[in-house]
């Protein structure tokens, strides 16, 4: 295989590899909260920051911890950056973590989290694992952004809680409940899909 | 894109390139060219295989039972436009038009031919139409119909892959958006002044227990979804479609039969806490939905033992929804609902073919 | 086993560290989180009591209400009630008369109804003026007779509210865990 540069290797997180729309991991979390745009980007931020921590420590310690422990250890280290977010959270901005409720402690298994320890921050150096993190924390945010925005404009007829649609605008109740969630997301994958598949024609 | 069962000529055709030579075979194949298999799937004149094996190829085509079923609500349409004026007209008339365009516009993004000529987009718009309030906004049942179209047909792939009748899960969509526009009913002209909003038999029953009578029910001078009201033209229809064989007569029958016979069980044990039975049958939107919604041949099973099955589970839901639920309600659920189980009761009530059931031996 | 002990060393080092880390952040964070809940908790409780009352925590049978006095004579009690709403748990804090006659005020704490629908019971958009209508009915509201609720109608007794149209259920539920809650409370500061 090809080494990849440092630039494709943050890159890579955005839109090839994004975690969402190409690996379709950590869903839970994104169908959940995804309700107001503020609540997408204040998960996909936490989500990153754990990320972020996480794949530092694990890539710098990844020659001291034992192959057999591995996944205990991970997890243990991811669990201590998702308790420092959910209670700094809890302390400084409470109505956001209010709204996202049990989602914040959730972040300890998501797919992503885990998925990129394993599979690259285990394996290689401190510099590229912190580009990685932060490529698919990136991808993983925007997406939320993207997708939560939708949700909050076609269900509450607001954008970051400010009013953005014409007077008589009514609102799409179903964007603000679980079935709108799955059909944003589907229409995005599907149109993720489309485009790469242009792309490659 | 799934495997299309060859239609006869075609079948005929390869049974006769496996016995002739290799040579000429190779030439036939560069002469003509397979069509597109997607494109075999849209074409709108062949009818799309809803049965069991073995098959026989008649002369029904996907418009002529499209355009049929259409006639047979005629009579329904023309009474909700008695009834409910030209709001109803309207109404009917803008979900048909969003669903044309919206069928067209898939048909240029998935550049799948066109099918709007085959009538079904046209019938999912007047179904949708006629489960939606006559004071429903115009905007709203446009979208309804937008919906019903590209999350309820196209993106399964088009008629005939599609999993949940479409016009059901439009209206679906619209419930869950506007659930309050969706349930505020206007009272139809002839029962008084003109706009007067009302509620339906069955949330006046389960709100303060009147009981509207039967002859209003049957002509449907009530408040109600525009195609809903009258159970008599909705007969008519109705069993002209099972007389020609355009609908299977084991769904309503089981259907209604099940809510008829759930609904007096429970009326026999207890007369105060449980509506009568008749009251349930001619009531909502059951009439509407078990001739011309269960009945639809892409989303009821093929078997007759399934469809046994779909028509007793919808009833049981709906019984359930009204009297238990939380909506006065439940017709639209109980079919979606079934709808989903169809893929396993078609393989559960497969029929065994001939030699697949091996005799015990004898010990 | 060279190995093995290199396990339990690892492991042990890391639980350790991420242990200690946490202490650290506890005792960081715990006061501004306890500050805000008892903020939280304080203007719901006063929101549902009279104004300018002197307002007593009392802990008995387990459970805490608060007792609001005036001039060394009770005016009421608050306490936080709770039970199934249409699709989660509802939260109120309620204020009843020191009697139990009458409810001075109902504030919802939380909960995850239908929105656009079930939601109403808190913040109702389509009633530009009063978006609270829902919750504020229950002002001086008898509760004895236990509430009842009416649909679609201007409710004509004291101890009746009107339902939210196309939300029975939770408009329902209210209704029950305010009777609900305020029964058991009644048990136990009147025992």
């Amino acid at each position: 295989m090809k080494e990849k540069t440092a630039i494709q290797e943050f890159v890579k997180g955005i839109w090839d590899e994004n975690p969402i729309l190409v690996q379709l991991l950590g869903l839970c979390p994104t169908l959940a909260v995804t309700t107001a745009a503020e609540n997408g980007l204040a998960m996909g931020m936490a989500a990153t920051f754990v990320l972020l921590c996480s794949s530092f420590l694990v890539s710098m310690f990844r020659k001291v911890i034992p192959g057999q422990v591995r996944i205990a250890a991970y997890i243990v280290i991811i669990a201590t950056f998702v308790t420092i977010a959910d209670r700094f959270l809890a302390a400084f901005v409470p109505d956001i973590s209010k709204s996202l409720g049990p989602f914040i402690p959730l972040i300890i298994v998501n797919c992503i989290i885990l998925g990129r320890q394993e599979a690259f921050a285990s394996k290689n150096g401190i510099g590229r694992s912190l580009l990685d993190a932060l490529g698919m924390g990136l991808g993983f945010t925007l997406v939320l952004l993207v997708l939560s925005s939708i949700r909050e404009i076609l269900g509450s007829g607001t954008w970051f809680g400010m009013n953005i649609m014409w007077e008589s605008f009514a609102e799409w109740g179903v964007m603000s409940q679980a079935p709108g969630a799955f059909i944003t997301l589907g229409c995005l994958i599907a149109g993720a899909n489309w485009i790469n598949a242009r792309r490659k024609a | 894109m799934t495997e299309q069962k060859p239609a006869p000529e075609e079948l005929k055709k390869e049974i006769k390139l496996e016995t002739t030579p290799e040579k000429e075979t190779i030439k036939e194949i560069d002469e003509k060219p397979k069509p597109d298999p997607r494109r075999r799937l849209f074409k709108s004149d062949r009818m799309t295989i809803v049965a069991p094996a073995p098959h026989n190829r008649g002369n029904k085509s996907v418009p002529r039972i499209m355009y049929t079923v259409i006639a047979a609500l005629l009579p329904a349409i023309i009474i909700s436009i008695m009834l409910f004026g030209t709001k109803a007209m309207i109404t009917i008339l803008v979900a048909v038009f969003a669903a044309m365009v919206a069928e067209y516009a898939c048909n240029k993004i998935m550049k799948t031919g066109l099918t709007i000529d085959d009538g079904s987009a046209i019938l999912t718009g007047i179904l949708l139409a006629m489960t939606l309030p006559p004071s429903f906004p115009i905007a709203r049942t446009a979208l309804g119909a937008v919906v019903a179209i590209v999350f309820g047909k196209m993106v399964f792939g088009g008629l005939g892959a599609n999993i949940f009748n479409p016009a059901l899960l439009g209206r679906a969509f619209l419930q869950a958006s506007f659930p309050v526009k969706i349930t505020t009913w206007t009272l139809p002209a002839f029962a008084g002044v003109d706009s007067v909003t009302g509620a339906t038999p069955l949330g006046q029953y389960f709100s303060d227990g009147t009981v509207t009578s039967l002859k209003s029910l049957l002509i449907g001078n009530v408040g109600g979804c525009i195609g809903e009201t009258s159970a008599i033209a909705l007969l008519i229809g109705g069993i002209f479609l099972i007389i020609i064989k355009h609908a299977d007569w084991r769904i309503p029958l089981s259907y209604i039969g099940t809510v008829f016979v759930f609904s007096g069980i429970l009326w026999l044990i207890n007369p105060e806490a449980f509506p009568n039975p008749l009251f349930m049958m001619f009531s909502g939107g059951l009439i509407l939905g078990a001739f011309f919604m269960a009945t639809d041949m892409v989303t009821s099973p093929v078997t007759p033992m399934g469809t046994w099955i779909y028509g007793i589970g919808m009833g049981v839901v709906l019984v359930v929804i009204r009297i238990w639920g939380g909506l006065p309600e439940g017709v639209m659920y109980s079919i979606l609902f079934m709808n989903g189980l169809v893929p396993l009761l078609n393989r559960w009530t497969r029929p065994k073919y001939f030699g697949e059931i091996q005799i015990e031996k004898k010990k | 086993m060279k190995s093995t002990a290199k396990i339990i060393i690892v492991l042990t080092l890391i639980t350790v560290i991420s242990g200690a880390v946490l202490a650290v952040l506890d005792a960081y964070t715990k006061p501004r989180i306890d500050a805000y809940k008892n903020k939280i908790r304080n203007e719901a409780v006063s929101q549902v009591l009279p104004e300018n009352v002197k307002i007593e925590t009392i802990n008995k049978a387990d459970q805490t209400f608060y007792k609001a006095s005036k001039n060394e004579e009770v005016v009421g009690y608050a306490f936080q009630v709770s039970g199934g709403g249409y699709q989660s748990e509802l939260v109120l804090m309620v204020g009843v008369t020191a009697d139990f006659s009458k409810i001075i005020a109902a504030k919802i704490l939380s909960q995850v109804e239908t929105p656009g629908l079930g939601t109403k019971i808190e913040n109702d958009p389509s009633n530009k003026e009063d978006p609270s209508w829902f919750v504020d009915q229950f002002k001086n509201l008898s509760v004895a007779p236990a509430i009842t609720y009416v649909k679609n109608v201007k409710p004509s007794k004291d101890n009746e509210i009107q339902a939210i149209t196309g939300a029975t259920i939770s408009s329902a539920a209210v209704v029950s865990v305010l009777n609900k809650g305020i029964e058991k409370f009644k048990a136990i500061i009147q025992e």
